[in-house]
C-alpha cells in the first residue's frame, strides 16, 4: 500500500490538534546551497516526536532553526501557538523550548551538581543588583535547587558521581547529564539533538525509559533527531522525515516503512540492518 | 630603619594595586573566559581620568596640556576614574562582546589597547602625550602634617582595605548563581544561551566589573607615584596581569593574589637587585620580562591549572537517605550505577 505525501503531511489538516511546536515553509539557505528547502510539520503537545532522515538532509539545520542559531530566509516556526521565528536562543530558551547538542556539551570544570543547579531558569540571584544588596534571594534560591537537582540525579543514577568533575563523566554519563540539566530547566518542549550518539545498546534502552518517564511524568513534548530507529519506534508516537531539506513523510515507524519515498531516501530495505548507520 | 619601612610600604602598595588588577582580570577571564588582552589600557584610563579630575587647570602657559582640570575632592576623582574605565569597558564589550568569541575578542581588545596608547601619546591636549601627567596631588595628603613615612604607611592601610573590599565582593561575586552562570558560559556559552539566559550580559557583566576593578588599579597608582606617563603602560604590562593570573591559578581570587606576588613583586623586586650594565641600560627590565615568561611556561608545562588551582564547589545537602533507598526496583545506588555502564 502506498500513501500519499499529502496524506502524510498532517501539518493543516482539521484535526483538532494541539500543536507544541510548528514548522511552517522554512528555508534556509547557505551559499545558494538549500540546506532546508520548505521543511513543514507540526508536532503535537505532550507527544513523543522523531525527526528522522539521511546524513545531510538538513536535520541539524531544522534544529538550529527552531532553536535560533541560525535565522531563516523564510518560514516560520510557532512555539505553543507563538510566533517564535527569528528570537535569540535565549529567548526561545526562556520561552520553555530546551535544545541539546549532538556531540555532549556539558560545563567542564563544573561539578555534576553545578552542572545541574547553573541551568535551573529564573534564579534571583543572577543579577547583579541582588548579589550587591540581596545576597540571601540567590542563597535561598540555590538551597531548592540543590534538593532538586540531588533528586533529580538520583533518578538519573548520577546521584554518587554529583561532586565529581563533569568532565570526567563517561560518554554515556554526559548523556544522562545533558537529559538531567535539561529536566532543571522545566521546558515545554525538549529538542534532543542525537541524545543517543556514541552509547551503548544498555544505556539507549535507560536513556529512552528516561525519556518516556519525563514525558508521562510532566508532559513534557520531545523532539528526537536520531539515527536509531530501534529506539525512535519504540519511543516515538510519530517521526517525521526530512530528505533533501524537507519533509518527506510524517507517521508512526510502521506506516513509513511502508511508504516507498521514505524507503528509498533513508530505510533503504531492511530497516534492522541499518540501525546506527 | 625609615628607608626599610618606606621601601616595604612601596612594594606593599605596589602589591596590593597589583592584586587588584589580577582580581579585576580573574572576573573576565577566570570567572567567564573573557579574553581582554588590555588590561593595561583600563588600568590607565582610570589613572588618568582621576588625576584630570582631582588637578587644578592645566598650566598651559608652561607648555602643559590637559583636558578639565576640576581639582575635584580625591574620592570623587576616583569614582570618576573607575567608572571611565566600566564605561570603557562597556564600550569595547558592545563591539567585542556582541558576536566575537576568545581568540577575536582578544584580538579587538589588543588593538583596541594600542589604538587607545597612540592616541594618549600623540593627541597631546588629552593627557599630556608622551611626557604623561606629573604633580598629581596625593589624596588625603593636606589632611595632616605627614612625614614622607607616616604619609606612606596610611597609604598602604588604604589601600589595604580597599583590597580587601575588592576581595570581598570577588568572592561573593564567585560563589553566587551569577559567579556560577559566568563560569558556565566560560565553559560553554552556546549551552548556557540555550538554556534561556542571555549571554551577553552575563558577559557584558563581568568585563565591566573587572574594568572598574582594574581602573581602582589605576587610580590606587597614579595617586601614589603622582605620574603617569604612557611609557608606563606598554602593553608588555599587561601580560605581566596575565602572567600572575596564569602562575597563580584562574577563576581562584588566592590564586590570583599568589600570583601577583610572585610576579609582580618577587620578579620585580628580585630582578632590581642585579648589578647595572651602563653598556646595556634595558638588560634588567628584559631579564625580568624572560623571568615572568619563563615562570608561565613552566606553569604551563606542570602545572597548568597554577599554583593554586580554582577549588571544587560543594553544596550544603539536606540527606536524601530516606529517598534513596525508597524508589520502588532501586534497591540500592550501585545497582543503578551498574546500570549506567561504563
Amino acid at each position: 500500500m502506498t500513501v500519499t505525501d499529502t496524506e502524510l503531511v498532517r501539518q493543516g489538516s482539521d484535526r483538532t490538534t494541539e500543536y507544541a511546536l510548528q514548522v511552517s515553509d522554512l528555508r534556509k539557505s547557505f551559499g545558494g546551497v538549500a540546506a532546508v528547502n520548505g521543511a513543514t510539520f507540526g508536532i503535537e503537545k505532550g507527544t513523543i516526536t522523531g525527526l528522522i532522515g539521511p546524513n545531510g538532509a538538513g536535520k541539524s539545520t531544522v534544529v538550529n532553526l527552531i532553536s535560533g542559531s541560525i535565522t531563516p530566509d523564510s518560514g516560520s516556526v510557532k512555539l505553543n501557538g507563538e510566533d517564535i521565528t527569528g528570537l535569540e536562543p535565549h529567548e526561545i530558551g526562556r520561552k520553555g523550548l530546551i535544545r541539546t547538542f549532538q556531540i555532549s556539551r556539558e560545563y567542564p570544570e563544573m561539578t555534576v551538581l553545578e552542572n545541574l543547579i547553573v541551568s535551573a531558569k529564573d534564579n534571583p540571584g543572577e543579577k547583579l543588583f541582588n548579589v550587591m544588596f540581596r545576597p540571601k534571594l540567590g542563597k535561598r534560591r540555590d538551597a531548592e535547587l540543590v534538593q532538586k537537582a540531588l533528586e533529580t540525579l538520583l533518578t538519573f543514577g548520577l546521584y554518587p558521581l554529583r561532586n565529581e568533575y563533569a568532565a570526567n563523566l563517561s560518554g554515556g554519563q554526559k548523556r544522562l547529564l545533558e537529559l538531567s540539566r535539561a529536566v532543571m530547566a522545566e521546558p515545554t518542549v525538549l529538542l534532543l539533538d542525537e541524545p543517543m550518539a556514541g552509547v551503548n545498546p544498555a544505556l539507549i534502552e535507560k536513556l529512552g525509559e528516561h525519556i518516556v518517564e519525563l514525558n508521562q511524568k510532566f508532559g513534557t513534548t520531545f523532539v528526537l533527531v536520531e539515527h536509531n530507529l530501534e529506539i525512535v519506534e519504540k519511543i516515538c508516537s510519530e517521526v517525521v522525515v526530512v530528505a533533501l531539506g524537507a519533509t518527506l513523510a510524517v507517521g508512526t515507524m510502521a506506516e513509513l516503512r511502508k511508504n516507498k519515498a521514505v524507503v528509498d531516501a533513508y530505510l533503504g530495505g531492511d530497516v534492522h540492518e541499518r540501525v546506527g548507520s | 630603619m625609615t628607608v626599610i619601612l618606606g621601601y616595604a610600604a612601596t612594594i606593599l602598595i605596589f602589591f596590593f594595586t597589583y592584586n587588584i588588577f589580577t582580581l579585576g582580570l580573574n572576573i573576565q577571564f577566570g570567572y567567564a573566559g573573557i579574553l581582554n588582552f588590555t588590561v593595561i589600557t583600563f588600568m590607565a584610563v582610570g589613572g588618568y581620568v582621576s588625576a584630570v579630575l582631582v588637578m587644578p587647570h592645566a598650566d598651559t602657559a608652561n607648555g602643559i596640556y590637559y583636558i578639565l582640570g576640576l581639582g575635584l575632592p580625591w574620592p570623587i576623582a576616583a569614582l570618576g576614574g573607575v567608572l571611565a574605565s566600566g564605561l570603557l569597558g562597556l564600550l569595547i564589550g558592545q563591539i567585542a562582546l556582541r558576536r566575537l568569541r576568545s581568540d577575536y575578542l582578544a584580538i579587538v581588545t589588543l588593538a583596541t589597547g594600542t589604538l587607545l596608547y597612540g592616541l594618549a601619546g600623540n593627541v597631546t591636549s588629552m593627557f599630556d602625550g608622551w611626557q604623561g601627567l606629573f604633580n598629581v596631588p596625593q589624596p588625603f595628603a593636606g589632611f595632616r602634617n605627614w612625614t614622607p613615612l607616616g604619609y606612606s604607611i596610611f597609604f598602604v592601610i588604604m589601600a589595604g582595605i580597599i583590597f580587601g573590599l575588592l576581595w570581598l565582593f570577588a568572592n561573593r561575586l564567585y560563589k553566587s548563581p551569577l559567579g556560577r552562570v559566568m563560569r558556565a558560559v566560560r565553559d560553554d556559552q552556546d549551552v548556557v544561551e540555550a538554556f534561556g539566559k542571555n549571554t551577553f550580559r552575563i558577559r557584558m557583566t563581568a568585563m565591566v566589573i573587572g574594568c572598574m576593578y582594574i581602573g581602582v588599579g589605576g587610580v590606587l597608582t597614579i595617586a601614589y607615584i603622582t605620574a603617569l606617563s604612557p611609557a608606563g603602560w606598554t602593553t608588555g604590562e599587561t601580560f605581566v596581569v596575565w602572567a600572575a593570573l596564569l602562575v597563580g591559578g584562574r577563576a581562584n581570587n588566592l590564586g590570583a593574589v599568589v600570583g601577583s606576588f610572585l610576579v609582580a613583586v618577587v620578579f620585580n623586586e628580585s630582578t632590581r637587585y642585579l648589578p647595572q650594565m651602563p653598556s646595556h641600560p634595558n638588560l634588567i627590565p628584559d631579564i625580568r620580562y624572560i623571568l615572568i615568561g619563563l615562570a608561565v611556561i613552566l606553569t604551563i608545562w606542570f602545572r597548568p591549572q597554577g599554583v593554586i588551582p580554582e577549588r571544587k564547589n560543594t553544596f550544603y545537602e539536606v540527606p536524601l537517605g530516606k529517598d534513596v533507598n525508597a524508589k520502588p526496583g532501586q534497591t540500592s545506588l550501585e545497582a543503578d550505577l551498574a546500570k549506567v555502564g561504563e
